[in-house]
């Protein structure tokens, strides 16, 4: 009966007002941010006096922008790489390898996914002072890699426990060395996983906060320290701007993701 | 023959995976493990040996503000998110997919919009000219704008809005898995709705409900950029405190200090997760 979503009678739109409640509490936040990047006011007025691109002029008027911009995108692609490899041997080896402790590693390797991230920040700006990377770009890799390398472990881990190693097997068998195999059997029939920890990875490190503010040097910063160092200032709307063409990258990635599902689907 | 020999052959050039660990493995001791631990052993070396950095944590009422802050902040979100997301997680594993797929794709639009781009959202939104303030006010429902950043009000409702897709997504997956016959069954039976609601379908899902509440507790918990952006210097969290005694006034004995305590927290919460709501157990 309660499960049954057509004899729920008057509970059912009790529940669906509910859930439409929610989705604009989801929502609104998001379409508010896209508006007012648009509006004239400076001070945020909803709704804005007049519509403008003042903001988006601001914003790729200074450089500094772009160019934490840039410097988040190219961190964010070595971490991907490292993150996708690292993870995919990590989660073979895992998935093969019969020795006492496996499940002790397994969750040793996801656990800079569920600390406090503000714990492991203040712990490596403490070593990367000491060993003179403060600041650096491999301090930011360094960082991310360790938040992103959970996902990738379990996309990939998950999509090699549905493979049937046989298969790999049967490569061998037919003459193929094993990394051979591995690259031209297994890794394809991964690549689900594997496009997910790539995802994954790169949003883990393309959106990170805090290990970046801990990693960041006055010369070295990402999108996402310029955005929290500019709040820490004013809310002025160029945030908005930024945060919008956030969004719509975000909005892109969703909709590859999803066309990459149909297309493995069909 | 020739089978058992070839196969033989796979099995020793299968040997060895453990090589393959390896370069996790030595990221995590040394990038991870090492730095953490140097970070504890400060805690009780800084400025000089012993738990003196513990003691004025533990002994004084400016901090045992900040862990009162931090649990009760952590409690509400935890408690407003269930009752907020449990609804909405039922409707969503039972209805039409075609309706299901157009929420589902709301939820993880807003779980993977920046985060400072949300936060930055309702720091907007909850100043005192700001949307919800003059809705408040249009509507006659209040005379003055309230106080909702700046304060734990804001960091509540800002941290309910990151957390709740949290607990709505494996919700749904664990009423999805509730054999909708057993509800007809209790129907059958002459149970009324609210008895087949608290009697059935809640205890059923109420490993569901533990495991989500447990991970919004522990996250909360840990947060640092919500609390540091809505709640403002006066109402401070732990994590902001472990930043604060790093960054500001570079004490690294109690930074340390406070990291242990977070830490420790953290861990046993998850142990308990382990421990009774572990899916891998059958529990």
């Amino acid at each position: 009966m309660l499960l049954d979503f057509d004899k729920l009678g008057g509970l059912r739109t009790a529940l669906i007002a509910l859930v439409a409640l929610v989705c604009l509490f989801l929502i609104l936040p998001i379409v508010f941010i896209a508006a007012l990047s648009f509006g004239s006011s400076q001070w945020l007025i909803f709704p804005p006096p007049s519509w403008t691109f003042r903001w988006y002029q601001d914003l790729f008027a200074d450089p500094r922008w772009l160019y934490s911009a840039l410097t988040s995108l190219k961190i964010a692609a070595i971490v991907t790489v490292l993150s996708v490899v690292i993870g995919f041997l990590a989660a073979l080896g895992l998935n093969r390898g019969r020795f006492p402790g496996r499940d002790f590693l397994r969750a040793l390797f996801l656990t800079p996914m569920i600390l406090p991230v503000v714990v492991l920040a203040v712990a490596l700006y403490a070593l990367f002072l000491k060993l003179g990377l403060a600041g650096t770009t491999l301090a930011f890799i360094i960082a991310h890699l360790l938040i992103a390398l959970p996902f990738s472990i379990i996309s990939i881990g998950n999509a090699l426990e549905g493979f049937d190693r046989s298969v790999e097997d049967a490569a061998i068998l037919c003459g193929a060395s094993p990394w051979e195999a591995r690259l031209r059997v297994t890794v394809p029939a991964v690549s689900h996983g594997i496009f997910g920890a790539a995802v994954f990875s790169f949003l883990a490190s393309w959106d990170e906060v805090v290990l970046a503010i801990f990693m960041a040097s006055p010369t070295l910063q990402t999108l996402p320290v310029k955005i929290w160092s500019t709040l820490r200032q004013d809310l002025t709307p160029v945030i908005a701007a930024a945060s919008t063409l956030l969004i719509a990258f975000t909005i892109l990635l969703m909709i590859v993701a999803a066309l990459f599902r149909k297309g493995r689907k069909a | 023959m020739a089978v058992t020999v070839a196969t033989g052959a796979v099995k020793t050039k299968r040997e060895g995976t453990f090589g393959y660990l390896l370069p996790a493995l030595l990221l995590i001791a040394f990038f991870f493990i090492v730095p953490v631990l140097m970070l504890l052993v400060r805690s009780v070396l800084e400025p000089e040996p012993g738990l003196q950095n513990y003691a004025v944590l533990l002994g004084s009422t400016t901090y045992l503000r900040v862990f009162l802050n931090t649990f009760m902040v952590a409690g509400v979100v935890t408690l407003v998110s269930i009752v907020i997301g449990y609804p909405v997680a039922w409707l969503l594993a039972i209805m039409p997919e075609r309706w299901s797929r157009i929420v589902l794709a709301i939820i993880i639009l807003s779980m993977w919009t920046n985060l400072l781009a949300r936060t930055y959202a309702w720091m907007v939104l909850l100043q005192r000219t700001g949307v919800v303030n003059k809705t408040l006010m249009g509507l006659g429902l209040i005379d003055q704008p309230l106080a909702l950043v700046n304060n734990l009000v804001g960091v509540t409702i800002g941290m309910t809005y990151i957390m709740l897709p949290f607990v709505i997504l494996p919700l749904m997956g664990v009423i999805r898995a509730i054999d909708p016959a057993i509800l007809r069954a209790a129907a059958l039976c002459g149970a009324g709705r609210l008895q087949c609601f608290w009697r059935v379908l809640l205890p059923l899902s109420l490993p569901g409900i533990a495991a989500g509440a447990l991970m919004v507790f522990v996250m909360s918990l840990g947060y640092f950029v919500t609390p540091a952006l809505l709640g403002g210097t006066a109402n401070m969290m732990l994590a902001e405190l472990v930043a604060q005694f790093v960054q500001s006034l570079v004490n690294w004995g109690m930074g340390g200090a406070a990291a242990l305590v977070l830490l420790v927290v953290t861990l046993a919460l998850y142990a308990v997760q382990l421990r009774y709501f572990n899916p891998a157990r059958g529990t």
